[in-house]
């Protein structure tokens, strides 16, 4: 009991530090001045493209992990959890030597079609769904093996195709445990810093998300940091609360 | 560590023992390669002190010291920065040490064609500044300004970096098109960057202050100061592309 509260002011304390120092007063004058809004609908648009495209990517990927009888299949494993333990600094160094306007891929994307990911908000979607994707991608495998599989088995004998299957039975079944997984995904991709700024850059805008935007404060005007740092936590904090018994399973 | 920081205050208790103390010195990110070179030359030529460096942006280090406190020299980038720091307990022989200049670099196959800092305004010029409020960043605006281009410059900035070491990351990788640093960052990027001199009427002369701002160590700390303005310190610096001080 004791430890559990320490463990609880330790993460709490933080955030009530950032409530007591915030500049109250000019609260209204800090909002416009460092361009809150303008990061956080970026920060809401990245981190919800990056959710979507990691759950059409992760899902199907996750059936593979859990399903696929394939060599290597422990390694690829290893390999989607890869971006969690990474500096996410050294994931936007991958990133920009793959996908940059020189990079391997990136330079035939740019030079064929004419398409650059560096400096641009599709740019800040790639890295922000690297680092956060395995979330959903390990949620939804979990779920998957978790599953008794004599419901999909019965559903077959009964004459549903495998797409009926999956869509009507699989995929209902393990729906908490994706829909938890998408919750975590989006948060962390809420959160997403280093893969950002090194691949992606900084402009307010285009690639300016809010965790950005607290950085870029701080060097002007250290009371608008916090103020940004607040918006960040109350709309985090109202997110997980209002998804986190309803839709995740997690309760 | 705990033996070290032991070490350092029987060192300054104890005068004249052979213990060591540890002098830590707070510098910008611009100075990281002259004072690793500057730090072990200090130590040689005066034995039982060693220095350890915590590098960053001048505007943030300045923050750090006035809440922490646990700095016993500063070498800013910027005089603002100091400046906040100056009027604390304990902050004493500010000078100048060094200066440094603007440049322009590019990715050494200019993609974007840049022969002058009036071509950072070309339309499609991808370029990359440090952000405002970081020294490098103020006076790469100040001289798109006195250079008459701002305006046009402005709209092509792609990004706006923490620090130069980041503008020169994003140049080296040929991400961008172009950035603007000082002249000691293209001595430390070596073939990595093509430059582009900013002619002296634009250009803008950053000078760096230096102090000692902590009481606890203050004539170590003094110490550092005269071998940073005295010959081989000076001659370190100019190694690596800094100016004098006067």
């Amino acid at each position: 009991m004791a430890l559990a509260s320490l463990g609880a002011a330790f993460v709490l304390l933080p955030v009530v530090a950032l409530f007591v120092r915030a500049p109250w007063s000019r609260l209204g004058g800090a909002l416009s001045g460092v361009g809150a809004s303008t990061a956080l609908r970026l920060s809401l648009e990245v981190s919800l493209a990056a959710t979507a495209i990691s759950v059409a990517v992760g899902v199907p990927l996750a059936w593979t992990l859990a399903r696929g009888e394939f060599p290597g299949r422990n390694l690829l494993r290893a390999a989607v959890i890869l971006p969690i333990v990474l500096p996410p600094v050294v994931g936007g160094v991958g990133l920009l030597v793959a996908l940059g306007r020189s990079g391997m891929v990136g330079r035939w994307l740019h030079d064929a079609l004419g398409i650059q990911l560096t400096f641009t908000t599709a740019g800040a979607v790639v890295a922000t769904t690297f680092v956060s994707m395995p979330l959903v991608v390990l949620a939804t495998e979990a779920g998957l093996r978790g599953l008794d599989r004599r419901y999909e088995q019965a559903a077959a004998a009964m004459g549903g195709s495998p797409w009926y299957v999956f869509r009507r039975v699989t995929l209902p079944m393990v729906a908490p445990q994706l829909a938890a997984g998408a919750v975590l995904t989006w948060a962390r991709a809420l959160g997403e810093f280093g893969a950002t700024i090194t691949f992606a850059g900084n402009l307010a805008g285009r690639t300016q998300t809010m965790p950005l935007a607290v950085f870029e404060a701080r060097q002007i005007d250290p009371g608008g940091a916090i103020v940004l740092s607040l918006i960040l936590v109350v709309v985090s904090v109202s997110v997980l609360v209002a998804l986190g018994g309803r839709l995740t399973g997690l309760r | 560590m705990l033996g070290l920081v032991a070490a350092a205050c029987s060192g300054t208790s104890s005068a004249g023992s052979a213990a060591t103390s540890t002098l830590t010195v707070f510098a910008a990110s611009s100075l990281t390669a002259a004072f690793n070179q500057i730090g072990p030359g200090f130590t040689a030529a005066n034995p039982g002190i060693t220095v350890t460096f915590n590098f960053g942006s001048s505007t943030d280090l300045a923050a750090q010291i006035q809440s922490e406190g646990t700095a016993d020299v500063f070498a800013s980038a910027s005089g603002i920065a100091m400046d906040s720091v100056e009027g604390d307990p304990g902050v004493t022989d500010r000078s100048v040490f060094a200066t440094n200049r603007l440049v322009v670099i590019t990715p050494p196959d200019d993609p974007a064609g840049i022969a002058s800092i009036a071509d950072l305004a070309k339309s499609g010029v991808q370029l990359v500044l440090a952000a405002k409020g970081v020294p490098v960043g103020d006076y790469a605006r100040q001289a798109l300004t006195s250079a008459g281009i701002l305006q046009a410059a402005m709209q092509n900035v792609v990004s706006n970096e923490d620090d130069d070491a980041s503008v020169v990351a994003k140049v080296t990788s040929g991400e961008a098109d172009a950035g603007i640093v000082y002249t000691s960052d293209v001595v430390a990027a070596g073939n990595a960057v093509r430059s582009v001199t900013i002619p002296p009427a634009v250009n803008v002369v950053a000078s760096y202050p230096i102090a000692v701002v902590g009481s606890t160590q203050s004539q170590a700390g003094t110490s550092f100061l005269d071998y940073v303005m005295g010959s081989k310190g000076q001659a370190t610096l100019k190694d690596f592309g800094f100016g004098p001080a006067g």
